[in-house]
């Protein structure tokens, strides 16, 4: 992708200058993004993403420059320029690059650049008449189908140089219900570290039939009463309160500045004695995991809270350097255009004790979020907001009847507390997670869990 | 390769392999991005990127590619690509390439006076933003973002037909992130400034803001459920109408995806609103004088005293509905197909201030954040339940913070309970498009707290 000849006279070029750490970031991705509308193809969209980041650290100091001009004359103007804003004196640094190779744990079978698109297509309408065809209700069904294959070359002046393919693909339904002049959407997206033999893993008429059981099921529903009851949040995709309302405190980017709910609260309990928490870049082609992380770093597992006790946070290199400790593996970025820094992969509460039906059972009165939509964090004071996709109202321990359009909002550091029952049946969503080095891939996941009492936000004034 | 030899070369060999109409696009952006946190520099990162984004009707479908690298895999690349994907298309939507509008209105997007400006001075902004923050209140404990970024773009569009165009702007933004502390209550308070002159950029102002604003919130709790008239400050209207700007799309109208669907002439807010789409707006982020697909912008009236005008269109809308494509085609990036997008989009100024809307509300609330707005509303039947925060109001005055609580409506319903309009419009950071709104009162939200 770059020459190593290329490489090391491009981290000389810098180091000539100032700095005591150069680390050049090659990316060379294909990309595929077909919509089908209505039964028809509206977009496709392809091509090929190519550049260049050089990262230089003096200490603490850090200075990121890209560009998509691959010549060295071009890279090392770069690369100088960046040295000299990054200020401090120069090192006595001498490079000596080793190539080294990842463990892959995440073996790609069938490079999706290899299946026609016209492939890709038929998958799109197969899933697209299993929605439409689901009941009359339905009115309009998008597809969205996404491959990548993305090849890195990381090297670094402690002599690190090592590349990486990551293939990812993904599809995504999106179903409307429509009745009486009024419309509800049920989406249901899966994806993995795969190539086009996903597809092959799962039945992708199957998540199809869920969005629009999703949209039909929530075009019938009242709307949600509002106030404080306990809220059980079903497995899979519910895991994305973790990731909001505490996740994101728990990556270094904000733990190292002191900004974070969490900062220097390692060995504190931080949540109630059920609650297990762990970051995996390791799960084998599982949608948010990597070899290495985008500095080079082998993934690893991560727990991040053990029986309600703080264990870890996510590091990256520079904010490593900030807290006096070494990366763990979470260093992640988008893009060459983003400098990486600490993020999620495949995030999780662990397994706990309870069925579903016995958390259900044990709720007389509440929420159930069946399926979350997406949410946000605000990770200085930790208040948090989520979307209740499909929820239902619990009543004498048994579902009830479906409510649309209910919020979740609440305080991360709070709500771990507040777990009160974990389920047994851990599964993961995928989602994207976008942050200040771009929009990821990451993995969410979770058994069932109840939270004791959270403020659910409804249309239906108090209950 | 000169990007000139390589554009060539492509249409040539497009030709080739059986393209009709091809067009190319390409954009070229210069960035600087800095950051600090205690006085150091945080973050500094500086580009130059660019990226060739191609497009061309093959067998009567449009199809698409782009790259990021001028070479001579690209160009095969860019071909097969091209190809491929056309050959998908369902759509029998009749494809065209635009061989260019009569004339362009001049806008002035571009200010020379940026690049007068050293980088230092500009790491000087922010660490006396950062400094006047922690100078303004003993309560701030940190600034969690203090950012500087600016960005100069060119873009080029030329096609087979003809076209030949060439834009230039550039834009600088400033943006400040204030955390405070008192006991273990923490709040936070952010302001922004975006603009192309940097005599715009005044630390002290924008520091003292946002300060002001964090400490206002301390000691803030929920209130109780109930459905309460609403008073959504100017920054919060508007990022309500951001995210339910794709309403206005004719895409979405006619792909049945909108409920502005046959209501043009039809009532469809209060008769005090008035939504703009002006592309031509002085100190507008998004003004521009062509849109995606080379034809010129308009100035256009979407809401009228309550009535539907236009939607938003480009030239396939446009021509499924028999009108004038109102210019409004968007590429977010050369990375994107054709779709639509307003330009600098906003609700017209009413006459009353918000200190006047304030005092004449006997019970309600003052929000001044919406969070959220990705999630937690529902663009196609309107409804939104958002987590928020503001004052509450009691006989007029603000009595206290508010948080914890969500409120939530029906963005259609809303536009017709909009009961006055304030003087204070105000514009977000720019996203899809660059949308503005002065402060509303809504006659009632349902509100959840306690």
């Amino acid at each position: 992708m770059l020459n190593k000849s290329v490489i090391e006279a491009v981290m000389n070029a810098a180091l000539s200058i100032g700095g005591d750490f150069v680390e050049i970031f090659v990316e060379d991705k294909r990309n595929t993004g077909l919509i089908l509308i209505g039964g028809n193809i509206e977009r496709a969209m392809s091509g090929r993403d190519y550049g260049v980041g050089i990262r230089i650290f003096s200490g603490t100091n850090s200075v990121y420059a890209y560009t998509n001009d691959s010549s060295k004359e071009n890279l090392i103007k770069v690369a100088q320029e960046a040295a000299l804003a990054v200020g401090g004196v120069k090192g006595d640094i001498s490079i000596n690059l080793i190539r080294s190779h990842v463990r892959n744990n995440n073996e790609i079978l069938i490079m999706p650049n290899t299946i026609e698109k016209i492939k890709k297509v038929e998958l799109m309408k197969r899933a697209y008449n299993a929605a439409k065809n689901y009941n009359e209700l339905i009115s309009q069904v998008s597809v969205n189908y996404m491959d990548r294959e993305q090849n890195v070359l990381i090297a670094n002046s402690e002599g690190l140089l090592i590349e990486d393919k990551r293939v990812r693909t993904r599809t995504g339904i999106s179903a409307v219900a429509s009745k009486n002049g009024e419309m509800q959407t049920g989406r249901y997206a899966r994806g993995a570290h795969m190539g086009f033999e996903f597809y092959d893993t799962i039945n992708i008429e199957d998540y199809a039939k869920e969005s629009a059981r999703i949209a039909t099921t929530m075009i019938n529903a009242e709307l949600c009463p509002s106030g404080k009851m306990p809220v059980i949040i079903d497995n899979e995709f519910g895991g994305v309160i973790f990731h909001e309302a505490c996740g994101h405190g728990l990556e270094a980017t904000s733990v190292a500045k002191g900004t974070s709910v969490y900062s220097n609260k390692i060995g504190e309990k931080v949540a109630s004695d059920i609650v297990t928490a762990i970051d995996d870049g390791t799960m084998a082609n599982a949608w948010g995991s990597q070899n290495i992380d985008d500095e080079g770093t082998p993934t690893k597992e991560n727990v991040l809270i053990e029986n309600g006790i703080l264990k870890g946070y996510l590091v990256d290199k520079l904010n490593g350097r900030r807290m006096g400790v070494e990366s763990t593996g979470s260093s992640r970025r988008q893009s060459y255009k983003f400098a990486p820094t600490s993020r999620m992969t495949n995030t999780f509460i662990d397994n706990g004790k309870s069925t579903k039906e016995e958390i259900i059972a044990n709720t007389e009165y509440g929420l159930f979020a069946r399926y979350m939509g997406g949410g946000s964090v605000d990770t200085s004071t930790g208040d948090f907001n989520f979307a209740v996709m499909e929820g239902y109202i619990i009543k004498n321990g048994k579902i009830d009847k479906p409510v649309r359009g209910a919020t979740l909002i609440g305080n991360g550091a709070d709500i771990l507390k507040k777990i009160d029952m974990v389920g047994n049946n851990l599964d993961h969503g995928q989602g994207m997670c976008g942050s200040i080095s771009g929009s990821i891939p990451a993995n969410v996941g979770q058994p069932t869990i109840r939270v004791k009492s959270m403020t659910v936000g409804g249309r239906k004034g108090d209950k | 390769m000169t990007k000139k030899e390589f554009i060539d070369l492509l249409f040539e060999k497009g030709r080739l392999a059986g393209i009709e109409d091809m067009e190319v696009f390409v954009q070229r952006n210069s960035e600087l991005e800095l950051m600090v946190f205690k006085g150091e520099i945080d973050k500094f990162s500086k580009a130059e990127e660019e990226g060739l984004s191609f497009r061309g009707i093959y067998r009567g479908k449009m199809g698409y590619s782009y790259t990021e690298k001028i070479d001579e895999t690209s160009l095969n690349i860019l071909i097969e690509e091209l190809i491929s994907n056309a050959k998908v298309i369902d759509s029998e939507d009749i494809e065209e390439m635009f061989e260019g509008s009569e004339s362009y209105r001049e806008v002035n997007v571009y200010d020379e006076s940026f690049q007068n400006i050293s980088t230092e001075e500009k790491i000087s902004f922010i660490k006396a933003l950062e400094k006047e923050a922690f100078n303004s209140d003993p309560r701030v404990t940190a600034v969690d973002y203090c950012l500087f970024g600016e960005n100069t773009i060119n873009s080029i569009m030329k096609n087979t037909k003809g076209l030949d165009i060439e834009d230039k702007a550039n834009v600088a933004y400033g943006y400040i992130s204030a955390i405070v502390k008192e006991g273990e209550d923490v709040k936070n308070g952010a302001r922004y400034v975006v603009s192309n002159n940097f005599a715009d950029f005044n630390p002290k102002k924008l520091a003292n803001e946002a300060v002001k604003e964090a400490v206002s919130m301390l000691g803030a709790k929920s209130v109780k459920s109930d459905n309460y008239p609403i008073i959504l400050r100017n920054n919060a209207a508007a990022s309500l109408l951001e995210a339910f700007a794709p309403i206005f799309s004719a895409e979405q109208v006619q792909k049945n995806l909108s409920l502005l669907k046959d209501k043009l002439n039809e009532t469809i807010a209060n008769d005090n609103i008035t939504l703009i789409d002006d592309p031509f707006m002085k100190k507008g982020v998004a003004s521009k004088s062509f849109d995606g697909e080379g034809v010129a912008t308009k100035y256009k009236r979407i809401i009228e005293n309550g009535v539907l005008n236009t939607y938003l269109h480009n030239m396939k809308t446009a021509k499924k509905d028999g009108v004038e494509s109102t210019g409004n085609a968007y590429k977010a990036s050369y990375k994107s197909s054709i779709e639509i997008a307003p330009t600098n989009m906003y609700i017209e100024e009413g006459d009353t201030s918000l200190e006047e809307l304030i005092s004449t509300t006997n019970n309600g609330i003052l929000i001044i954040e919406l969070q959220g707005l990705h999630s937690g509303l529902d663009i196609i039947s309107g409804d939104f339940s958002l987590s928020a925060y503001g004052y509450l109001i009691k006989n007029g005055e603000i009595n206290r913070p508010v948080n914890q609580i969500t409120v939530a409506g029906n963005y259609y319903d809303m536009l017709k309970n909009i009961e006055e309009v304030g003087s204070d419009i105000k514009f977000n950071l720019p996203g899809y498009g660059y949308i503005g709104s002065p402060s509303l009162k809504i006659k009632e939200l349902s509100v959840s707290g306690e």
